[in-house]
């Protein structure tokens, strides 16, 4: 068999067990043939099996390292996790861990993301155009940095706790959030067009948070600032148009601004347009 | 004074003359240097240009400003990277050291300080210098960064709002000391052809013009007869010392010279400064006073570029 830059993967069982997919890296399979691919060791809980016993594997005609997933993968963790080039695609559900601490490439996956997306995601960009689990664009587990850097964009809604400890990168919300979005933020751009949970902003140290749908209740711990911004909105807003079309409108209008979370040095920002 | 000196005619070659205007077989000669561009925009032109002129300000010659700038042209809003109306701005010097020292001192003293202005790199490609990097110790902790489309910009709490500036700028190879001499038959008709000139050269981009009005009338020679001075007047091209010197270059129907130098991004910048400079003389014509055009170098031993006039006024035959 002949070696190939792209493949598509199409399920053909569920497992028993959650998989890892985190060998599943375009530009480390570039270059190789569907026998290779096919005998790829994916963790199965406790064990291994072979990617060929759950998947049927076809070399595309790419020029470029890509990947094609097809199928309802929610017993599939740590899709692209750590990527570091090429395209990858996913045609259904992913489970949690997706694109967690990727590098650069481009992630899509049309259907729903489990929890903890987007984590320490470094570069590249990763779309979602499903629902996204708790904790994406945050902190691995026990880390203390979240998202930095990148671009993240979720199409759907996303659950608690979203851009936990982000300290860098730009995130796209055109769905709600849940509770304590932006929590213990440290830097970054979040814009969001859709509604808040509870306690957004809880512990924000630094950071920018968009609102460009519905206005959010402004808590205590912020304080509202009277000054002209009109030319960091012009830079942020002609950014975030040029990101995605549901952000086209910012640029002509002006927003409020509170900053804060005063309980947490007070230089976050919500720049309400809403 | 200008960093030029004696024309050097090339042996036997003549003049080419255009619709009265003598074109002297020289050329002039030009010096590596490092630039860069950055872009100031304001609330509305005037405080742009505001800021750009005094940033500008005391930079007509490295030999005692430590740096050469001017305005390269005014931007409408759709050219700026926040859409406010703004300037774009050159900066030569003859070290890439001297020039982020320039810069950083000009920004800080002249930008910061402008009502409602912000700076942003006006080059991509090229070596990093501080912009907003280090001037925005001036927010006293109070300054915030922000990343937007991979570009880092510092936003330092003032008393207008916010100053906004891009972190670093880039700076590029360049080339400093392209010039023009225009022999007149008196003043009048001397400063007509400048400004003329200078005027068609302004709508080339990638060049400055940095002395007064863009135009010099003291063009400089190398060397002095007083040792502590590293140039003195282009005795060769004064007309009081026609009789004096013991070479001139002027006759005596030659009553004012007036010098243009120019520094671009490019050679080619500079060419195409020149080229508009010399057509925009010779659309004058002899008849309007500049009678000849020529220009200043060292012999060719010193600049590693030399413009031609003849080549670029593609002619070698007089007309």
């Amino acid at each position: 068999m002949s070696a190939a830059q792209g493949f598509r993967l199409r399920l053909r069982a569920q497992p028993d067990f959650r998989v890892d997919l985190s060998p599943l890296q375009p530009a480390a399979l570039a270059g190789r043939d569907v026998g290779e691919v096919a005998r790829l060791e994916l963790r199965h809980a406790n064990a291994h099996v072979e990617l060929g016993e759950l998947f049927d594997v076809d070399a595309l005609s790419s020029e470029a390292p890509e990947l094609r997933l097809e199928g309802d993968l929610r017993r599939f963790d740590r899709i692209g996790q750590a990527m570091d080039g090429g395209c990858l695609s996913v045609t259904g559900e992913v489970g949690d861990y997706l694109g967690a601490a990727m590098r650069s490439g481009d992630i899509v996956v049309e259907g729903r993301a489990g929890h903890l997306a987007a984590c320490e995601m470094a570069g590249g960009r990763l779309e979602v155009r499903g629902d996204i689990g708790d904790f994406a664009a945050g902190a691995l587990p026990g880390s203390m940095d979240g998202m930095r850097g990148g671009t993240l964009v979720v199409r759907g809604n996303a659950g608690a706790r979203f851009g936990d400890r982000m300290r860098r990168g730009t995130v796209l919300l055109l769905g709600d959030a849940g509770d304590f979005c932006a929590s213990r933020m440290v830097a970054g751009t979040i814009a969001l067009a859709g509604r808040v949970g509870a306690h957004c902003g809880y512990g924000m140290r630094r950071g920018t948070l968009v609102f460009g749908g519905s206005a959010p209740d402004v808590p205590a711990t912020f304080a509202e600032t009277s000054h002209d911004i009109r030319v960091t909105w012009a830079l942020l807003s002609r950014s975030l148009g040029k990101l995605h079309p549901a952000f086209d409108s910012l640029a002509g209008r002006v927003p409020r601004r509170v900053v804060g979370d005063l309980a947490a040095d007070g230089k976050g920002e919500w720049l309400i347009v809403g | 004074m200008s960093a030029q000196a004696e024309t050097t005619s090339g042996a036997g070659e003549q003049a080419v003359v255009r619709n009265g205007v003598s074109i002297d077989p020289t050329f002039a000669e030009a010096f590596p240097m490092k630039a860069t561009r950055v872009l100031i925009t304001a609330h509305n032109d005037t405080w742009a240009r505001n800021a750009a002129v005094a940033m500008t300000g005391f930079a007509t010659s490295v030999i005692a400003c430590g740096c050469e700038a001017g305005i390269e042209r005014m931007l409408s809003p759709i050219e700026t990277p926040d859409g406010r109306p703004g300037v774009a701005v050159l900066l030569f010097s003859m070290s890439g050291k001297e020039l982020a020292k320039q810069l950083e001192r000009r920004v800080g003293q002249c930008v910061l300080t402008c009502p409602t202005t912000a700076v942003y790199a006006g080059l991509d490609e090229g070596e990093a210098v501080a912009l907003g990097k280090n001037l925005r110790f001036f927010g006293d902790g109070w300054q915030i960064s922000k990343m937007i489309d991979g570009k880092r910009y510092w936003r330092v709490p003032v008393m207008d709002g916010e100053f906004v500036a891009q972190e670093t700028t880039a700076v590029v190879k360049a080339v400093g000391g392209g010039n023009l001499l225009l022999l007149a038959r008196d003043t009048d008709a001397a400063l007509a052809g400048a400004e003329a000139a200078v005027e068609a050269m302004r709508a080339v981009p990638g060049v400055i013009m940095p002395f007064p009005g863009g135009v010099v009338r003291s063009g400089s020679k190398v060397g002095s007869k007083y040792a502590s001075l590293m140039a003195s007047t282009n005795d060769a091209f004064c007309p009081a010392l026609i009789p004096l010197a013991k070479k001139t270059e002027l006759d005596a129907g030659t009553r004012c010279v007036m010098e243009i130098v120019i520094d671009g991004l490019t050679e080619a910048d500079v060419s195409a400064a020149m080229r508009a400079g010399i057509d925009a003389i010779v659309a004058r014509g002899g008849e309007a006073g500049v009678t000849r055009i020529s220009a200043g170098n060292y012999g060719g031993k010193l600049g590693p570029f030399h413009f031609h006039l003849h080549k670029l006024l593609g002619a070698e035959a007089s007309v």
